[in-house]
């Protein structure tokens, strides 16, 4: 329409009511396209907002404990004595109990859906996945502390104790009281918050695999689940891996819930049913709390090896999901 | 339909598809179809797009089974017993009754694993006994010679032409009796169609096989009989010659000449 106005400007001898007002489309058009770009630049300024305010905010500490900080596990605020690896191995390992319950649990739901499941049964459950997703964690953390963590109490942590009590190894990975409360019941609660992403982005890339491909093992005589094990699973391996690591993304950072349930213990104990922390766990509960500057900044630095660790891994799933969509494409 | 009587005697009806009505929903795609399958012999079924040949050929298999809201009516026999009956076993069905796609469908494993996956579903065989099942079916599917010294890299790096003859040469390592090909050569280049439609015509020294294609020149070359369906109904079946050089309904002969579909 500028265009045509231009030419109708130019045939008629530069009305110059017509210029006049097409210089006001133009500074419009400049205008909206420097509003967008810096709204899309504001992405990255904080993004390195953040990570620079993270590394100097860390400083302090980094430069009192050095290396210690990441291998120490002492975390006395009296002393003012700080080590992270208590949190980190808090973060870990409760991720990592997460992921042993979401994934199979996961891509069972995502094999489900995909090549059993009856038209009709599809979209409720696929909705409750869903959910599941939006519930805030806060709500987790709630219903984890008041009612998944005493039936835990009473119920599954007895149980455990009692099974494994004969087995050397195991019988300390499930020794002490059983607090409710503790390392597993937050890898429990983080498996529940994880399995919607798991479980969503699995499905999607079953999908991928061309149907002509399913029928061709079907046609072999193949059982579904021959054609699962077989070809479905190898077929979108990668973009397994990438949800399994954005899953794992969500857990690393998880404050809320876990906070709720960990028992915030700076130490690390041989025994999953024992208190714990996270890093994140920590920083909400201590921030508030944080008088001396070394404190601060000790929070700060556990801050920035949780970004660090996140970041890490949440570039791998990304990664790894991109070569998926690659292949899905040729 | 027309048929002519045709020289059948001594013929052996490997599958006789009876009275075969078959839905999509409400929407009836195959509309009473009666037709032979005839042992050892090629039958090649021809018609515009969407008249129903690829649909008859999945409900040879029951293919169609894996999704809602398709169902067959009627009879198809093979061997004396209805594969529609709802307790038809689906995976003895297809391990008797091959399948190979139209487009290469080569499973995300090594060329060796592409043939043995099929065989180690049904037999619990050694490894020197496999080495020779994978051999002598590649050799079958005409591609041994060009494989042979990298049976391990994977069944996706080979050319469209070769992956399919080595889908033909997985479907046959399970020793199916009857093979049913859906455009098999429809994605592939003209020598790699010329060496399917070779082994094709090999393939009939031991299997009953059903081609449905595109290309009328191909069924006049491969096929001993060819069915033309037009909108779901069964035409004319008859022997090919016939069936090209002196069709005895109109439609045929226009579909033939090129002056539809």
């Amino acid at each position: 329409m500028v265009d045509a106005a231009m030419t109708g400007a130019i045939s008629a001898g530069m009305d110059s009511a017509k210029l006049k007002r097409m210089r006001r489309f133009k500074a419009g058009d400049a205008t909206f396209r420097a509003l967008t770009l810096s709204a899309a630049l504001m992405v990255l300024v904080l993004l390195g907002g953040v990570i620079i305010s993270l590394v100097h905010g860390s400083i302090p500490a980094l430069s009192t404990f050095g290396f210690g900080f990441i291998t120490s596990q002492s975390w006395n605020p009296v002393t003012e004595k700080f080590g992270a690896l208590a949190p980190i191995y808090g973060t870990v390992i409760t991720s990592f109990i997460a992921l042993l319950i979401a994934v199979p649990v996961g891509i069972g739901i995502a094999i489900f859906l995909t090549e059993l499941c009856p038209p009709w049964l599809k979209r409720p459950i696929g909705v409750a996945i869903e959910l599941l997703a939006g519930i805030p964690s806060i709500i987790y953390g709630i219903w984890g502390l008041f009612v998944f963590a005493p039936f835990f109490q009473t119920t599954i942590q007895p149980f455990l104790i009692d099974i494994f009590a004969p087995i050397p190894v195991l019988n300390s990975l499930f020794a002490g009281p059983p607090y409710g409360i503790g390392i597993l019941t937050a890898g429990f609660i983080l498996a529940i918050m994880v399995l919607p992403f798991i479980t969503s982005i699995t499905r999607d890339v079953f999908d991928t695999v061309p149907p002509v491909l399913k029928e061709a093992t079907y046609g072999l005589g193949c059982t579904t689940s021959e054609v699962v094990t077989k070809v479905v699973l190898p077929y979108t391996r990668v973009g397994v891996i990438g949800g399994v690591m954005l899953g794992l993304g969500r857990a690393l950072g998880e404050t809320m819930a876990v906070t709720f349930v960990i028992g915030n213990a700076h130490k690390i104990s041989a025994s999953i049913l024992s208190p714990g922390t996270t890093i994140s766990a920590s920083i909400a509960n201590e921030f508030t709390e944080a008088v001396g500057d070394l404190y601060t900044s000790s929070l700060i630095a556990l801050g920035l090896i949780l970004f660090v660790i996140t970041f890490i891994v949440l570039a791998a799933a990304r990664l790894l999901l991109m070569r998926m969509n690659v292949k899905a494409g040729n | 339909m027309t048929q002519t009587a045709m020289n059948t005697a001594g013929m052996a009806e490997k599958i006789s598809i009876r009275n075969l009505k078959f839905f999509y929903g409400d929407n009836l795609a195959l509309k009473t179809i009666n037709l032979p399958l005839f042992e050892k012999k090629v039958t090649a079924f021809i018609g515009p797009s969407g008249c129903g040949k690829s649909t008859l050929l999945r409900v040879l298999n029951r293919m169609y089974d894996l999704y809602p809201r398709q169902r067959a009516e009627g009879e198809v026999i093979f061997d004396g017993k209805n594969v529609l009956d709802p307790d038809q076993d689906r995976n003895m069905l297809r391990a008797r009754v091959g399948m190979v796609f139209q487009k290469p469908t080569p499973f995300p494993m090594s060329i060796y694993d592409n043939i043995a996956f099929g065989i180690r579903l049904y037999e619990n065989i050694s490894r020197s006994e496999m080495d020779g099942r994978v051999e002598a079916a590649l050799t079958r599917g005409a591609l041994w010679n060009e494989v042979k010294d990298k049976l391990h890299t994977s069944g996706l790096s080979l050319s469209g032409g070769q992956q399919q003859r080595l889908c033909i040469a997985r479907t046959i390592a399970v020793r199916p009796e009857v093979v049913l090909f859906d455009e098999p050569c429809s994605a592939l280049d003209p020598i790699s169609t010329a060496k399917i439609e070779e082994l094709i015509d090999e393939l009939t020294t031991d299997y009953t096989i059903a081609i449905v294609t595109h290309n009328m020149q191909q069924a006049a070359r491969v096929s001993d009989y060819t069915a033309f369906m037009y909108l779901g109904e069964l035409i004319e079946f008859d022997e090919t010659t016939k069936i090209f050089t002196a069709p005895s309904d109109k439609r045929t002969q226009d579909y033939i000449t090129g002056r539809f579909g």
